[in-house]
């Protein structure tokens, strides 16, 4: 390769990227699953529009978005507009105005695509398959619990295997800084510590604050507050404060609900967990499955996002990165995805009608069936075939002789005629 | 391989001082004693593995979570600024990351007259932040080694680099003029590993904050 080479007048920006056949069945494998669930447990589809104005839009992303969404001019309202780079604030816009009026709560979910700036880094995605569901209008432990159960359902719908749920919660750590003398960017330093599970840097911002003994300590734990629920009475000691308290009891309220499910053993906790501290209001939960830095799902409560759109009510949901189950799984998938198709119908004379006639029957019977109109010799359309991942050839002559069946696993040969197609039983194999 | 725990430690002096360390909470690996040239030891009966790569490609390793834990200095995770946890200060491979200057300059120069400099450094973007929150703007060059030479070519009129004794500053007439950071190596750990492998990766980091001495050392 040459620098000087130019780049190809086909190529496609950073970010973004084709989804050929066998990568496109097993993000679609994998929304299915997911849509199943959300499904089971009550929740109802929405499909919200590619195109916002970008002040509405604004109003319901965290801080961390909103510079990352694409905005341009439009010619018609002279106003910004904006391709949404989070599906959640559309969510909340259009149930808290178009069905303000329904009796809460609501249960929606959401299979889409957004776009997002991301830093120039190479491998990451601009174009973000996300799928989700909300859960409005109801501020109990219960509804969390629901969020962080279905997360695991799907999960296990899709096929991982091994995955954890890890648990955190905003008003711990709120309790803890509430009312220190710091200020607003001492604070954010102190959260980025914890965020990291630096210690040390910790203890070197703390040692240039006034804060008492007892608050020094109980902030020097947070970034050992995680594993499993050994946490929560690690924490109680920990902590004098009431909020805190308060969000403890919370967590132990999830984690009864969570037993009843059954899904207790994917669980931690980590109290020191702090991303999107400036969006949640609660509990929040991310996925991640064992060799993969990143997470594959989050989620949490945001009691103040619905206001945002004029409706007051309480919300928690959560969202999948589907690229990042795609690349944790792919592997897992190529055995559950059979790319593919049954039968290539192939004709040996000038009689096509026959070719076309069975090609319709299989068809009927729910077989997925393609004709191989090119005039061909057979060795080449077995190439074809079998390049093409279908399972069958089928040599038809004309409608009174018998079909030959190529099987592309094992060239073996058989022979089927006419009147065992028509047969009730019938099966291609 | 799943229940497996995976070190990556950079090559050389780190890696004996980190496996120095680790051997105080039973964390050892008898094949990479054997004088060999494997990037990869394991520990069967433990299920450890042990990868050695290049320091800067550590915290990469780690984020990619090829390895559960790492060992780094700290001037490579400021440099870098990977999402990962760094829970621990291993109090070894002490270091001060420093502007450094021909000696002479000094007297000539004052810091706080400084407003456009050049700068020849290995920590480009550690170079810039420290300077742009200082309102100095600063014309990088990036350099892959032997960094004090740039003052003496007129590459550059100052540099950042790492100093541990003095010696290679002192042997090339330069000075210190100020320091950015004290470095140390840490223990860093991939995400979803302290999450989904929380039981082990805890008692490491317990285990090995009782063993880790008070004072930090320069590692040779």
């Amino acid at each position: 390769m040459r620098f000087s080479d130019p780049p190809q007048d086909s190529d496609l920006p950073k970010g973004v990227r084709d989804f050929l056949p066998l990568k496109a069945a097993k993000l679609e494998f994998l929304q299915q699953q997911l849509r199943k669930v959300y499904s089971a447990w009550g929740f109802h589809p929405v499909i919200p529009p590619q195109l916002e104005f970008l002040d509405v839009l604004e109003r319901g992303l965290g801080e961390g978005l909103r510079e990352r969404a694409f905005r341009f001019d439009d010619r018609q309202s002279n106003r910004l507009l904006a391709f949404p780079p989070d599906m959640t604030a559309q969510i909340a816009r259009i149930a808290a105005t178009r069905m303000s009026q329904m009796l809460l709560p609501l249960r929606l979910c959401y299979n889409g695509r957004v776009l997002r700036h991301t830093e120039q880094q190479a491998g990451k995605d601009r174009d973000i398959f996300q799928s989700g569901v909300e859960l409005i209008g109801l501020d109990s432990p219960e509804a969390d619990a629901e969020m962080i159960a279905m997360t695991i359902e799907a999960l296990s719908a899709v096929g991982a295997d091994r995955f954890t749920v890890d648990i955190g919660q905003m008003e711990f750590f709120r309790g803890v800084m509430d009312g220190l003398p710091v200020d607003r960017q001492q604070a954010e330093l102190i959260a980025d510590a914890i965020l990291r599970k630096d210690s040390s840097e910790l203890d070197l911002l703390l040692a240039d604050t006034s804060i008492s003994d007892r608050t020094r300590s109980e902030i020097q734990a947070l970034p050992r507050l995680f594993g499993g629920r050994e946490v929560l009475e690690l924490a109680e000691k920990s902590v004098s404060n009431d909020r805190s308290r308060r969000a403890l009891d919370n967590l132990a309220d999830i984690l009864d609900v969570l037993e009843t499910y059954g899904v207790s053993e994917h669980v931690t906790i980590d109290l020191g967990e702090l991303r999107g501290l400036n969006y949640h209001t609660g509990m929040t939960f991310q996925g991640f499955l064992p060799g993969l830095g990143r997470s594959i799902c989050s989620g949490g409560r945001y009691n103040t996002l619905m206001a945002q759109y004029g409706l007051d009510v309480p919300a928690t949901g959560f969202t999948f990165s589907l690229l990042h189950l795609l690349f944790a799984l792919d592997k897992n998938l190529d055995q559950t995805i059979a790319p593919g198709t049954d039968l290539l119908v192939y004709s040996t004379g000038d009689h096509l009608r026959a070719a076309q006639k069975l090609a319709r029957q299989l068809r009927q019977r729910g077989y997925s069936v393609a004709r191989d109109i090119i005039r061909r010799r057979i060795d080449e359309t077995l190439v074809y075939a079998r390049q093409m991942n279908y399972r069958y050839v089928a040599v038809v002559a004309t409608e009174d002789l018998e079909i030959e069946l190529i099987s592309l696993a094992d060239s073996s040969r058989s022979r089927i005629n006419w009147q065992q197609i028509q047969h009730p039983d019938f099966t291609l194999y | 391989m799943n229940d497996w725990i995976t070190f990556a430690l950079p090559k050389g002096r780190i890696m004996q001082d980190s496996m120095e360390l680790f051997s105080k909470i039973g964390i050892t690996c008898p094949e990479m004693n054997e004088n060999s040239r494997k990037l990869v030891f394991e520990n069967p009966e433990l299920k450890l593995r042990f990868m050695a790569v290049r320091a800067t490609d550590v915290p990469t390793y780690v984020e990619y979570g090829c390895a559960d834990l790492g060992v780094v200095g700290k001037d490579t995770l400021l440099e870098q600024g990977k999402k990962l946890y760094e829970p621990l200060d291993l109090k070894f491979g002490y270091c001060r990351l420093v502007v450094a200057e021909p000696k002479g300059m000094e007297n000539s120069d004052n810091p706080l007259n400084w407003s456009n400099i050049r700068v020849a450094t290995k920590y480009p973007n550690i170079t810039e932040r420290y300077f742009a929150a200082r309102g100095i703007q600063v014309e990088l060059i990036k350099l892959y080694g032997s960094i004090e030479l740039a003052p003496l070519v007129g590459l550059s009129e100052r540099i950042v680099d790492l100093v541990s004794t003095g010696g290679t500053l002192k042997a090339n007439n330069m000075v210190e003029v100020e320091t950015i950071a004290e470095i140390t190596s840490r223990l860093i750990v991939n995400r979803a590993s302290l999450k989904t492998k929380h039981q082990r990766i805890r008692a490491i980091i317990d285990g090995l904050e009782k063993v880790i001495g008070d004072e930090v050392r320069i590692s040779q």
